[in-house]
């Protein structure tokens, strides 16, 4: 794990400390290497299924290949954002790519987490550098708009997470995934377990997102410069993804019966977005909808709560995640030679 | 296959931005001075979308730099090496050496000996006249059943 961590950190004094003639070519190279580092995390050394270098970060066969996802997403970004970010000056193109960075360090905490606590907070510190990156780097007013809406809808969704994490540290002493996957299930029968339940997933919900609470995604991946876009459809919306399928293991008996609406919203959500796709004339904005159709997919797989569910959703998170972005280098591909978004 | 198309590009780049920009074409042929000073539209800036980032008119990086890689707009030496470094470490390295590497891994979750342990059990059973699988997974004699008055 930290073959790789460390390496991600030392990209910080290569962006501050490059020329600025060759600023680009070391980041994409230092880059490319930390992702073909990455791919070691694939070899499966353990049979209890958690590979842990220390205490704090593990992998498991969940969290592998969204890790991998996440280091192979930099470089793409890079190479992407090349063209529209070098007429800035250098200290603003260093900084552009330092909160890229930051954000790759944020996200291999977070995947990487045992603590469930950890994960949380790294969740949480993912919203910093993209918040930035949406309202500094966005091409049209909007923006403002779309990172409030990107920050609060987050924030409302995962207050409540915090609450229930601290209840669950209360209750059973502990908060570490590697000890919690073989803890009894709880007894939950009050409203409040209830609400405790909803509290567990409403931030993930949010996230991924779920149909009734995804506006703040169009708006955020429309306005946000190419890597921004590609980094929020391909590994923002999994954190979601992922914090769902751990929690799930937890929540257990509850889940049979509170887990309907979700379902239910799910299902509407793939139709609704998809058929809104039909009607949409940015370009951008398509790809945006599409990615809450998939994810949608995603959402009803964790929830129900079997094998194959699970497996398909992990599937569909990782191809969602290569396509998608590759979708959104395209959309900016034509944005640059055409200098528009709409498709007529 | 490259130098024939950076030499057709400027004409076709040309001619798909006023094609996209609704044909903005402004006619070039000098005016006689019978038709006096009303003429203004050459007058006209260079409509703003058709400017790149920097202000100027969209003019085609080939023009400059016929060699352009597309990944530094004034510097050929460090455009091509920007190409060779991100190729190598692209393709060569991350996706050639690391897809190697993902071919050549161990049985992820053992399921290729599972198989060939199924096959070989298979064939051991048939051979011996056993049935592939006993019906019941416990020993019936190890279950404890509630009796029916309960």
């Amino acid at each position: 794990m930290l073959k790789v961590l460390i390496p991600t950190i030392m990209l910080f004094p290569t962006i501050w400390l490059a020329s600025p003639k060759w600023l680009w070519t070391t980041t994409t190279a230092h880059s490319l290497l930390i992702a073909s580092i990455s791919l070691m995390w694939l070899k499966w050394t353990s049979e209890a299924g958690w590979t842990s270098s220390n205490m704090y970060l593990a992998t498991d066969p969940l969290s592998t290949p969204l890790l991998v996802l996440t280091c192979w997403l930099l470089p793409l970004m890079i190479l992407a954002s090349q063209n529209h970010i070098s007429p800035e000056p250098i200290s603003r193109q260093r900084s552009y790519i330092t909160l890229l960075a930051s954000l790759q360090t944020f996200l291999i905490m977070a995947f990487g987490a045992t603590e469930i606590i950890m994960f949380y907070i790294m969740f949480e510190a993912t919203l910093i550098p993209t918040l930035i990156i949406i309202t500094r780097w966005g091409n049209q007013t909007e923006r403002l708009n779309a990172g409030t809406y990107f920050l609060f809808y987050t924030l409302a969704g995962s207050l409540p997470l915090l609450v229930a994490l601290l209840l669950l540290q209360q209750s059973t002493g502990t908060l570490s995934m590697l000890v919690l996957q073989y803890s009894q299930p709880l007894q939950l029968n009050s409203w409040g377990h209830m609400i405790w339940w909803a509290g567990c997933l409403i931030a993930f919900l949010v996230k991924m997102p779920l149909y009734g609470v995804h506006l703040w995604l169009p708006k955020a991946h429309v306005e946000a410069p190419v890597a921004g876009s590609m980094v929020l459809a391909a590994v923002l919306l999994k954190l979601g993804g992922y914090g769902m399928m751990r929690m799930m293991v937890m929540l257990d008996p509850l889940s049979k019966e509170l887990a309907y609406p979700f379902i239910i919203l799910a299902l509407w959500g793939i139709i609704m977005t998809g058929l809104i796709c039909l009607r949409q004339t940015d370009l951008k904005s398509l790809i945006a909808y599409s990615s809450v159709s998939h994810m949608g997919l995603v959402t009803g797989g964790i929830v129900i709560q079997t094998p194959w569910g699970f497996s398909g959703a992990i599937i569909l998170m990782i191809a969602h995640g290569l396509v998608s972005s590759a979708l959104f280098c395209l959309a900016n591909t034509a944005y640059e030679r055409t200098h528009s978004r709409t498709m007529m | 296959m490259a130098s024939r198309l950076s030499r057709i590009w400027p004409a076709l780049s040309r001619v798909r931005l006023s094609a996209a920009l609704g044909s903005r074409c402004v006619s070039q042929t000098p005016k006689s001075s019978a038709s006096g000073a009303a003429v203004a539209s050459d007058l006209q800036p260079v409509s703003p979308a058709a400017q790149d980032s920097h202000g100027h008119a969209e003019v085609s990086p080939f023009e400059k730099n016929p060699d352009f890689h597309g990944f530094h707009h004034h510097d050929s030496f460090v455009d091509e090496w920007n190409m060779k470094l991100a190729f190598f470490f692209g393709i060569s390295v991350a996706i050639v050496i690391g897809g190697t590497f993902i071919h050549y891994l161990p049985d992820h979750g053992m399921r290729q000996w599972a198989r060939r342990e199924a096959e070989r059990l298979i064939k051991q059973r048939e051979s011996e006249g056993l049935p592939l699988m006993t019906e019941n997974f416990y020993h019936p004699s190890t279950i404890v059943l509630p009796c029916s008055g309960e």
